[in-house]
């Protein structure tokens, strides 16, 4: 049986600590490999701080600070969403490859999960070696999160 | 296809308005009436076609009494330029309705239509030949008021009434602000330049490190970017005439509502300014302009009482200087009487009675800006100005610009703003704190200090935990950036730091950096909601070196420190001296043996001049500059005894200042320049007035030298420089 077009998403794979995400690749504007960023004294700590992205300057979000891990010793990468308030970045760890998933292998967040994280994450696809967290763009633009 | 529309009708009712109001000055132009006619036939037009019936209606009614002027059957006298103004409001209003609700709204436009229609049928007398029109007008005058408030009273029901049914739209013809025109030619030219760049990145992106031709390549770059910057910044510049252009019909009409008589001139209308700052000062002039007519200029009555012409002059004058625009509003007013401002600023707590002693005129006129100097009860206690002229300050100072006001008692003010030419690229010192660098505005900053280790740890004293420096003899507060910042990691031990010292909102204090890099002109981003939350950071830039840096803004850093240092109270006295500051410094010099002050302001220069430069004309010592000559003071005779001492030194050279003294320039030879000090007012004993030409400077009363004492030169300097070989000859 082959699979149609809505079958499958295709998700850009990234990579924070030990867990998987995933992002849909059609929210992604473009992948920046470890640019330079510029950190912003006095801003809350999820702020990743400021890169240099065509002419704009844009705000970054640390997925890593997010998830209350330690500063990562390598320079991240960023993804660039479109949030509410112009342009943002998405910082983590490393960028891997495109995968498609089906939608059949999609399951809501575990109730296991404390609420932090229940707040962040949209769901799981269980892969046939691992789980893939999805992430929604929507809920880590700045202007969500500061509120 | 409505939005063009709307703002085309804008452009052209903005050009009809224009054309009224010269109209009444020259009733006869026929090129003026036919463009205004153009203006309406336009939007009659296009209306009928877009289906707006009530448009149509009216702008046809306008277009028939028009078409009745254009052909000289008729002659624009005040009643009808009084009823096309009407019948401009009313297309106005119906626009408004049109980009607000979609719909023309509804309104009753019979009685503007009939009136444009009676119009139509008065019959003008014949003028005679000979007799200028203009007389014609000038007779109307006199009976316009009253005719005008009666045509009020009939009228402004009907021009209001399409907006009064809905809420008015918060910013007026929007769509019209939010479009510009730029001319093709510059369009061209920015496109080309586009085509260059994009042809230099591919080369470029060809091109790989070890490439001899990557300097060449990188210069042109450069070229080019800099070449599309000042085009674009061109296409956003705009003539002060857009925003001039309001004011004939707000002068017209406030003048008749308060029964004066004012003329308006404008002068520099071709001056440039960024589109955004443009409308930006749009506001403050209004009000501003407001002001004068309100509280500035009299009624016809009093100004002839007081020896003036019946008629009012307000000036609005723009030009440019150097890397700002000055926008002036002079009116030849009655101007602002010191001393109320003085009693007012008392009367409400913005300074003491001892303080405001201390200030000149000149700074006491400031005192209108302070904020809660001007409340709504105000107006109607108080004849001089100031009804929220601290709303003017703060939207200029918002846009980078400055304010100053300047008055003469009977002879009239003059409000002057000082705009930026752009908002986007400022001048900026790059400071270092911590391992960041950040970008200070050179707007603010005054003077940089430096202080090594050393200094730093003994020089910055402490008053419990707020840090102090003595700046010549004076307290200043200083901010730590670091600690403001709550950056952790130390700055290294044993390297200096330096204050800059900065003047926000007339407030003074020093930012103490680790560092500083090189001044450059940077391009301001904004920043996120998220990060503007944070409130020192005005926006982000990116420097030369492709770093980033974050733009403080010293107003917000002032504001922030200033919380746990002092009360609000204090905050106004604070400004007060700093006020005082500015202009009670004072040079002190050596004159024979006496110790003398020069008031700082009025010194142009200090120059070495060799003895022999000196000529006299009789007995006045003279120096000559080209072709204009200088009046050397030597009452100690320090040329002549310098000139005994060393005879054998035939190069020795004596010191002059060079101060100002009104006008005209004059030098005062001294023998010895000491240092700069702040001198305060002493008062003398029994009377407590203050006393004249004297002050106290580092506690020990000095006097002080009266300029205007000198005697004025013999004969205009051409003439005096005859003289003075005339007597060498004979």
């Amino acid at each position: 049986m082959t699979a149609t077009a809505e079958d499958v998403i295709e998700m850009c794979s990234v990579r924070v600590g030990g867990t998987l995400f995933g992002v849909p690749i059609m929210r992604i504007l473009e992948i920046l490999g470890a640019p330079a960023t510029q950190p912003v004294p006095l801003a809350p700590s999820y702020i990743g701080g400021l890169v240099h992205y065509r002419g704009e300057i844009l705000t970054t979000v640390s997925l890593r600070s997010l998830l209350g891990m330690p500063a990562h010793s390598q320079p991240p990468d960023m993804l660039v969403f479109e949030g509410a308030d112009g342009y943002f970045g998405l910082l983590v760890d490393a960028v891997g490859e495109v995968m498609t998933v089906s939608p059949r292998e999609f399951e809501a967040n575990p109730s296991t999960l404390d609420d932090h994280r229940k707040a962040l994450f949209a769901g799981t696809y269980k892969l046939n070696d691992g789980l893939l967290v999805m992430l929604d763009p929507a809920r880590f633009d700045p202007m969500q999160l500061s509120q | 296809m409505t939005r063009e529309f709307l703002i085309e009708s804008q452009e052209g009712l903005d050009r009809m308005e224009r054309c009224l109001t010269e109209l009444e000055e020259r009733p006869q132009d026929g090129e003026l009436l036919a463009d205004i006619f153009r203006s309406v036939h336009t939007i009659k037009g296009t209306t009928g076609f877009l289906g707006y019936s009530r448009l149509e209606a009216l702008s046809h009614a306008g277009e028939n009494l028009l078409g009745k002027l254009r052909d000289g059957g008729l002659l624009a006298t005040a009643d009808i330029i009084s009823a096309l103004l009407d019948l401009m409001d009313g297309l106005r209003a119906i626009l408004r309705s049109i980009e607000a609700a979609g719909d023309e709204g509804h309104g009753d436009d019979h009685a503007i239509i009939e009136r444009l229609c009676a119009l139509q049928q008065t019959e003008i007398a014949p003028v005679e030949s000979g007799q200028t029109l203009g007389e014609v007008v000038g007779h109307s005058s006199e009976t316009r008021s009253a005719k005008r408030a009666a045509q009020i009273e009939k009228t402004s029901l009907l021009a209001h009434e399409p907006a009064a049914g809905q809420p008015r739209p918060q910013t007026q013809s929007s769509a019209a602000d939010s479009t510009l025109r730029v001319d093709i030619d510059l369009l061209n030219q920015m496109m080309n330049l586009v085509g260059e760049l994009v042809l230099t990145r591919n080369q470029i992106l060809q091109a790989n490190g070890a490439d001899t031709g990557f300097t060449p390549l990188a210069r042109r770059l450069d070229m080019v970017t800099a070449d599309l910057r000042e085009t674009v910044m061109k296409a956003r510049m705009q003539p002060v005439s857009h925003v001039f252009s309001k004011f004939p019909r707000l002068v017209r009409d406030l003048s008749q509502q308060l029964d004066k008589r004012v003329r308006l001139q404008m002068e520099g209308q071709g001056t440039e300014l960024d589109k955004s700052l443009l409308e930006a000062i749009k506001d403050p002039l209004t009000h501003s302009v407001r002001n004068s007519i309100d509280h500035g200029i009299k009624a016809p009555h009093v100004r002839e009482a007081a020896g003036k012409a019946p008629e009012g002059l307000l000036t609005l004058r723009a030009s440019q200087e150097g890397s700002h625009v000055i926008v002036e509003v002079i009116d030849d007013g009655g101007g602002i009487r010191v001393e109320r401002i003085r009693d007012k600023a008392i009367e409400r707590k913005l300074i003491t009675a001892q303080k405001a002693a201390q200030l000149k005129d000149r700074e006491l006129l400031q005192l209108i800006f302070l904020p809660g100097f001007s409340t709504a009860e105000r107006v109607t206690n108080v004849s001089g100005r100031g009804v929220g002229m601290d709303v003017v300050r703060t939207n200029v100072e918002k846009i980078g610009g400055k304010v100053e006001i300047d008055s003469r008692p009977g002879k009239g003010t003059t409000l002057r703003l000082r705009i930026p030419l752009t908002l986007a690229i400022i001048p900026a010192l790059i400071v270092r704190s911590g391992k960041l660098d950040f970008a200070l505005p050179q707007g603010a900053l005054f003077e940089l200090v430096h202080l090594t280790a050393e200094q730093a740890r003994t020089q910055i004293e402490w008053l419990e935990n707020a840090p102090l420096y003595r700046l010549r003899g004076r307290l200043l507060p200083l901010v730590f950036l670091s600690k403001l910042l709550e950056q952790t990691e130390d700055a290294k031990a044993g390297a200096g730091c330096y204050i800059a010292v900065l003047n926000a909102d007339g407030r003074r204090f020093g930012l103490l950096v680790d560092g500083l890099a090189d001044p450059e002109e940077i391009v301001v981003k904004p920043l996120s909601a998220v990060l503007k939350k944070i409130g020192l950071f005005s926006g982000a830039t990116v420097m030369g070196n492709g770093k980033m840096a974050l733009i403080l803004d010293p107003g917000a850093i002032a504001a922030r420190a200033a919380v746990g240092l002092s009360a609000d109270e204090e905050d106004v006295q604070e400004d007060a001296t700093n006020l005082g500051a500015v202009d009670a410094e004072f040079l002190i010099v050596v004159i024979g043996a006496k110790h003398a002050a020069l008031p700082l302001g009025d010194i142009l220069r200090i120059e070495r001049i060799p003895r022999s430069k000196v000529e006299r004309i009789g007995w006045t010592p003279v120096l000559r500059f080209d072709s204009t000559v200088l009046p050397l003071e030597d009452s100690a005779g320090i040329l002549d005894q310098q000139s005994d001492d060393r005879q054998s030194d035939s190069g020795a050279e004596v010191t002059v200042v060079v101060c100002r003294d009104g006008e005209r320039y004059v030098g005062i030879a001294v023998s010895q320049v000491l240092d700069v000090a702040s001198g305060s007012p002493l008062a003398e004993a029994g009377t407590d007035a203050i006393a004249a030409g004297v002050t106290l400077l580092r506690e020990r009363v000095t006097a002080v030298v009266n300029l205007s004492r000198f005697p004025a030169l013999p004969a205009p300097p051409a003439e005096s420089i005859a003289i003075a070989s005339m007597e060498m000859a004979g």
